[in-house]
């Protein structure tokens, strides 16, 4: 299968039933540089989905291959994916067999160089963790698209963000989407960093499930006829293999998989250099998205750490409790890896009170405050509201949690 | 998109269902319209309720199903559909005000 023209595969976009003097979609499009793109291009308002959104997004990607297997809620935006396919904005798509398979291809084809996307929700990213805790020691700058769900039994579809937890310590860039806007723009921007020389990391861009894929939002996007310059998988830590000359080197370092002490360091040494490629790429992000937050009143006495719809809940509270003359600040955490320490302390190292308030059991992102904010700050952390398993958290939830946390802490 | 006139504020749907809701105001009245998700995005549409505000704060309002315009929750499956109605709904607010303001004022 192929729609290029020059493909070594056999089947040509005519064999595909385009005419032919079909030219494919991404090649009518001007490469345009990444800062113009994020921050100079006019934008036109949509009110669409997130999954459109992301298909927005891939459109100006300028993506090689997609390979992804279906699963709810992430299936609506891989068709949508399916459509870019056809109209020659994808140059290579296909359904896996599964998600380990469909991970491991697609570490494959990041490997021989080319920009290589896939997407999966929940079960489906637990099911293709081997293969995607590899990705960052392979050092293949893949991009993949996270819509967040139930991962535990009884089985459920609804958004809980639990899984994140489960990438916090692969070395894998993680970003945090609030709406259908972010779930726009993030992708763009984590391809961008992540394909940089002193970072050459897989990316994940996560959103909430249902709440933004399957609902319309509005998204300022930019005009279709420009898209991200193309990967050189040349410029990146690690080469890309050569496969057009065999043979292509598999291991990435082969001594580090042999047994012995001289590999036991050198596989440390390799894992830190990871990590801190990981703080590396937060240069990049604080160019291509503003800063890796976004703080709201600055200053305030009571604040809220938030990431994902969880930051929508707060907004709006914090919003509400403005127009009745109470100021409560927001920090809107945008990059979950790298951390935003520094940016998290300065906006609330003046903070009486602190509410994380999350999607998801296990409360990671408040255990993630904790740690950076442990003996360095004198407010109180508390951990909540949070829901679960598909709940929602209407605005009043996160409301009375203020209220009676104010009672707590005078 | 949603016609921007009379738009006081556009926000996650406060109940926490995912969604966007839009909230209008003409006077002392105005429409809450919000887009939810749904599993069959087809299926997407708009939930509108007039409502009455009683303050000036963006939220001060309550339902009201006692208008010409309409008694129950209504649905518009196109944003189409929804503006002509939000251009029908902004010209009865502003002669349900004027007709109000004519009304003897409790003391």
């Amino acid at each position: 299968m192929a729609n290029v023209v020059g493909s070594s595969v056999c089947r040509t976009a005519v064999d595909e039933g385009k005419p032919a003097d079909w030219v494919p979609g991404g090649e009518k499009q001007t490469v345009v540089d990444p800062m113009k793109m994020f921050h100079e291009l006019p934008r036109e308002k949509q009110f669409i989905t997130g999954s459109e959104a992301a298909r927005e997004s891939m459109r100006r990607a300028n993506i090689d291959i997609a390979i992804a297997y279906p699963i709810t809620p992430q299936s609506e935006s891989m068709q949508q994916a399916g459509y870019l396919y056809d109209e020659g904005y994808i140059k290579e798509y296909y359904r896996a067999e599964e998600e380990i398979g469909t991970f491991s291809a697609i570490s494959g084809a990041s490997r021989a160089g080319v920009r290589s996307l896939t997407a999966t929700s929940g079960p489906g990213l637990m099911r293709g963790l081997e293969a995607v805790s590899s990705w960052p020691g392979a050092r293949t700058p893949i991009i993949m698209l996270n819509m967040c769900r139930v991962i535990n039994t009884p089985l459920a579809i609804q958004p809980d963000n639990i899984e994140m937890s489960f990438l916090l310590n692969t070395g894998i860039l993680m970003l945090h989407a609030e709406n259908q806007q972010d779930f726009y723009d993030y992708p763009l921007a984590a391809i961008m960093a992540s394909e940089q020389v002193d970072v050459t990391l897989p990316a994940v861009v996560s959103t909430d499930g249902f709440f933004v894929t399957h609902a319309r939002g509005p998204v300022s996007i930019t005009p279709e006829e420009y898209k991200l310059p193309p990967r050189d998988g040349w410029r990146s830590a690690v080469p890309a293999m050569d496969n057009e000359n065999p043979p292509a080197r598999l291991s990435r370092d082969a001594p580090i998989q042999k047994s012995n002490f001289i590999s036991y360091h050198m596989h440390s040494s390799w894992q830190q250099e990871v990590f801190a490629a990981v703080e590396r790429s937060a240069k990049y992000f604080r160019a291509y998205l503003g800063g890796l937050v976004e703080v709201v009143n600055p200053g305030a006495e009571d604040f809220i750490i938030a990431s994902g719809c969880a930051v929508s809940q707060a907004r709006e509270a914090v919003r509400q409790e403005g127009e009745k003359g109470r100021t409560v600040g927001l920090v809107k955490i945008k990059t979950i890896r790298p951390f935003p320490t520094e940016e998290i302390f300065e906006a609330v190292k003046g903070a009486k009170r602190i509410l994380v308030p999350e999607f998801n059991q296990a409360g990671w992102l408040h255990k993630e405050v904790c740690s950076v904010l442990y003996g360095r700050t004198t407010g109180v952390i508390k951990n909540g509201p949070r829901v679960y398993g598909g709940m929602t958290m209407p605005t009043e939830m996160i409301l009375e949690w203020l209220a009676d946390f104010r009672k707590e802490v005078k | 998109m949603l016609i921007q006139d009379n738009l006081i504020l556009t926000r996650s749907d406060p109940t926490g269902n995912g969604g966007t809701q839009f909230i209008y105001r003409v006077k002392d009245y105005g429409l809450a319209a919000v887009s939810r998700p749904q599993e069959e995005i087809a299926m997407i549409h708009w939930e509108v309720e007039i409502v009455k505000f009683s303050g000036e704060n963006t939220t001060s309002f309550e339902i009201c199903h006692t208008t010409e315009l309409a008694t129950k929750t209504l649905k518009f499956y196109t944003d189409k559909s929804l503006n002509e109605f939000l251009e029908k709904s902004f010209q009865y607010f502003e002669e349900l005000g004027s007709l109000e303001k004519m009304l003897p004022q409790e003391p």
